[in-house]
């Protein structure tokens, strides 16, 4: 092998590296809880138009996330989702059903779920879809809730403990 | 001595009527329940802290369900160009939040009068 070749079989090998660790999956574990001057102004307090967790704590391993919601006077949502994006079932508040799949998309996590429940109108189908990006110590996840072939997105913004 | 005790009493009595007119979302709502309804509005409550509408809503069984739908005060719509005038035979369009106790109750964070085509929305801050 000549020098040249040698030299650039180390630059791409080099290269791969760098694109390898650039490209590595993101690391949500931990205890974030909500920043309210951060986030949109419509996800808590007495008129919110997509509710948000208050308190998240995530545990993430290579295959799997688990994520459980808290909020003050709410029951908590859980559920443990497979990275590899196949259908779970979210541990909701009773009278909930709701199933939903995660997946991990360059930098980011995208988390679709699917809740119904009865209500005196009738029974109710709403859509979800997460996506989670992390900058340092912050968490930052936009929301779109569709229901009745309507839609809506709102983003909050965590701070890790 | 009678006038001051009587004086006392009628001020906690409206402090408390105050505070239960004026509860937290998290209380009385289920912000796991997202719902959007669509009926007539039949009647108005037009007080503060909150205005409450009275929807006739059509179940898929042709059910009709009259639902109260509290909104923003008064003030909070008034400075969105509404007045109370604006809302009974009207057909609505309601995003909110169930009631936790199964009611056909709603807290709505947005409304959207048909005719006029526009959205009003709840936030207590809104211009």
């Amino acid at each position: 092998m000549t020098r040249w070749a040698m030299a650039v079989s180390v630059a791409m090998t080099l290269g791969a590296q760098a694109i390898s660790i650039a490209q590595a999956a993101p690391e949500f574990s931990g205890m974030w809880r909500l920043n309210q001057s951060k986030s949109s102004r419509a996800i808590v307090g007495n008129t919110p138009d997509i509710q948000f967790a208050s308190q998240l704590e995530v545990k993430q391993s290579a295959t799997d996330i688990s994520i459980v919601a808290t909020s003050i006077r709410q029951q908590p949502v859980s559920a443990v989702y497979k990275l590899d994006g196949s259908k779970v079932n979210v541990q909701a508040p009773e009278g909930i059903t709701e199933t939903g799949e995660a997946k991990l998309d360059g930098t980011t996590l995208v988390i679709t779920s699917r809740r119904s429940f009865s209500s005196p109108a009738g029974d109710i189908v709403v859509d979800f879809k997460e996506v989670w990006s992390r900058s340092g110590n912050e968490l930052t996840v936009e929301k779109t809730r569709t229901q009745s072939g309507d839609s809506s997105t709102q983003k909050a913004v965590y701070d890790k403990l | 001595m009678r006038v001051i005790l009587a004086s006392v009493s009628v001020g906690i009595l409206l402090a408390t009527l105050s505070l239960q007119a004026h509860h937290s979302f998290s209380a009385t709502y289920d912000g796991n329940k997202p719902i959007t309804l669509r009926g007539k509005i039949v009647k108005l409550g037009w007080q503060n802290p909150h205005a409450h509408l009275y929807v006739d809503v059509t179940n898929a069984d042709g059910k009709v369900v009259t639902w109260e739908v509290e909104s923003a005060g008064p003030t909070t719509l008034m400075k969105q160009g509404l007045r109370k005038e604006d809302f009974v035979g009207q057909e609505v369009v309601i995003k909110g939040f169930l009631a936790k106790d199964g009611t056909p109750t709603v807290n709505a964070s947005s409304f959207t009068l048909v005719e006029a085509k526009k959205e009003f929305v709840n936030d207590e801050k809104a211009p």
